[in-house]
């Protein structure tokens, strides 16, 4: 990923609307009993896009406003989402995405370590209650919906952060000079070849 | 190159690591009048506006996903609620009876939020806007803060009864920990002259229903039992519950032998959290020896 102001803008305004979003919209629904975190999935999109060092950087600083607008022990949400970015951005420095499954597929299993990360992290904070078993199950769900919300969060994010990435932009845009089209290669013959084609009846 | 990249790489993520753990155990370290608290409740009131903003902005989007659910719903419920119909007609001669009682221990207990204000209490109404994503802490922040006059440690209630206390201010928003969030206890006693006292808390894990504890295994409590806020205090010992006495919280649904003297009773809270909008901040109120010097009760 190419890092401009207006890239480090862009991503800074990603995590803000992505809390924003989280805190006023995601966490007033419950699905399976859980509600959608979207937050990991954002993060883990953004370290996919643009590697270990982008995304663990991100994902730290989502944390940290994460912990501020919710006035919750500073750090924790950090430390998670550093990792969930870090990894998300591992797996794309190791691995080739060549489908639209497997991003989705890192997604749901790092917001699944996350959930189960984040709340191992507040209960070894002295937070005194029993646990139900629904804490595994909790961390599948949120799992699961991270997995669906990847589809569209990681497109969206991909289309903003489109002039920052390098594979994209070979890909997205055709050479064009001076307004013209770009030339055709033209054809070379190989030497024999007409022999060749000759022999096999091709040319009269 | 690629080893220089790799080195970055590391130091970065060992560095960030660091700034983490640092923050983390100095914030959970230090006093709530502490620079990190200090800043992080700065910050948190200039984002308040924000989200609300945001709240208002996303409220009709939230509102098309509800219609959906509750269409879809009640649609698979249309056939369950025909059959419930003829059997809820049968009992509505019960509940009506039910009803007169449960009126008439109201009236016992004194918890008409009217009375609430005749022991000084004033009721700051606020708008819900944000909500905690965690499953282990269940919060609310709400639009008024300590310009409005709210405290830490206020109780705060809704049309349907307790919600939770006060737990963070800022000076236009606090958050409030709901009685469903697992490091909340709440001190109640059941809606009948002198009921058995007991601590309601939620398990992590489990925030739909609330587990009622200290409860004898010789005292008779039965299910459709109304439980409210004991609001005890103690000036022999300077500690007193943070909530007032009275408050609706919840009914009984189960109880269980429990394993040596208590059983194990379960509580549905009347409020639904999930849809929680607007609640009321009971600020002012009478002294409460220990929790206005900042020591917290159940």
């Amino acid at each position: 990923m190419i890092l401009t102001p207006w890239i480090n803008f862009r991503l800074s305004l990603i995590v803000l609307v992505a809390v924003l979003a989280q805190l006023a919209f995601f966490s007033y629904f419950s699905i399976f009993g859980t509600a959608p975190d979207v937050v990991p999935v954002a993060i883990a999109a953004i370290g996919l896009l643009g590697g270990a060092v982008v995304g663990a950087v991100v994902g730290f600083g989502a944390g940290l406003l994460l912990d501020v607008a919710l006035l919750e022990t500073l750090g924790v949400s950090s430390l998670v989402l550093l990792s969930v970015g870090y990894l998300a951005g591992r797996y794309r420095e190791s691995f080739e995405i060549d489908s639209a499954f497997a991003p989705a597929a890192v997604t749901g299993a790092l917001s699944s370590l996350a959930a189960a990360g984040h709340t191992a992290m507040q209960l070894t904070l002295g937070v005194e209650a029993p646990v139900s078993g629904a804490v595994v199950a909790d961390a599948i769900v949120r799992g699961f919906l991270a997995f669906l919300l990847a589809y569209p969060v990681y497109t969206l994010i991909r289309r903003s952060l489109r002039s920052a990435l390098v594979l994209e932009e070979a890909t997205a845009r055709r050479p064009v000079f001076r307004n013209r089209r770009p030339v055709q290669r033209r054809r070379r013959r190989m030497p024999g070849s007409r022999v060749r084609r000759a022999a096999a009846g091709e040319v009269r | 190159m690629y080893r220089k990249q790799v080195r970055r790489r590391r130091a970065v993520l060992v560095g960030l690591i660091v700034g983490s753990l640092i923050l983390l155990s100095a914030h959970f370290s230090e006093a709530e009048s502490g620079p990190l608290h200090v800043i992080q409740r700065g910050t948190a009131t200039v984002l308040s506006p924000l989200e609300t903003v945001a709240n208002a902005a996303l409220k009709p989007a939230r509102d098309a996903v509800d219609w959906f659910d509750e269409t879809w719903e009640a649609r698979g419920e249309n056939e369950d609620l025909e059959e419930e119909l003829a059997a809820t007609r049968e009992k509505l001669a019960e509940a009506e009876v039910a009803h007169a009682e449960n009126d008439e221990l109201r009236g016992l207990l004194g918890i008409n939020k009217d009375e609430l204000a005749g022991f000084g209490y004033d009721p700051v109404t606020a708008r819900v806007v944000a909500r905690t994503p965690s499953l282990v802490n269940a919060t609310v922040g709400v639009n008024a803060g300590s310009g409005d006059g709210v405290e830490v440690d206020d109780a705060v209630i809704a049309a349907d009864g307790l919600v939770g206390r006060v737990s963070q201010v800022t000076a236009t928003s606090s958050w409030v920990q709901l009685i469903t969030d697992s490091r909340n206890g709440v001190s109640v006693t059941v809606a009948e002259p002198n009921g058995p006292q007991g601590i309601v808390s939620a398990t992590a894990g489990e925030p739909e229903e609330l587990i009622l504890e200290f409860f004898s295994n010789d005292d008779e409590v039965s299910e459709d039992q109304f439980v409210v806020t004991a609001g005890w205090s103690d000036p022999a010992t300077g500690l007193s519950s943070a909530y007032p006495r009275g408050i609706a919280v919840g009914a009984v649904t189960e109880t269980s032998t429990g394993d040596v003297d208590f059983q194990q009773v379960t509580v549905d809270p009347f409020v639904d959290f999930q849809e929680l909008t607007y609640v009321q901040v009971l600020t002012g109120g009478p002294e409460r020896p220990g929790v206005d010097e900042g020591e917290t009760a159940p």
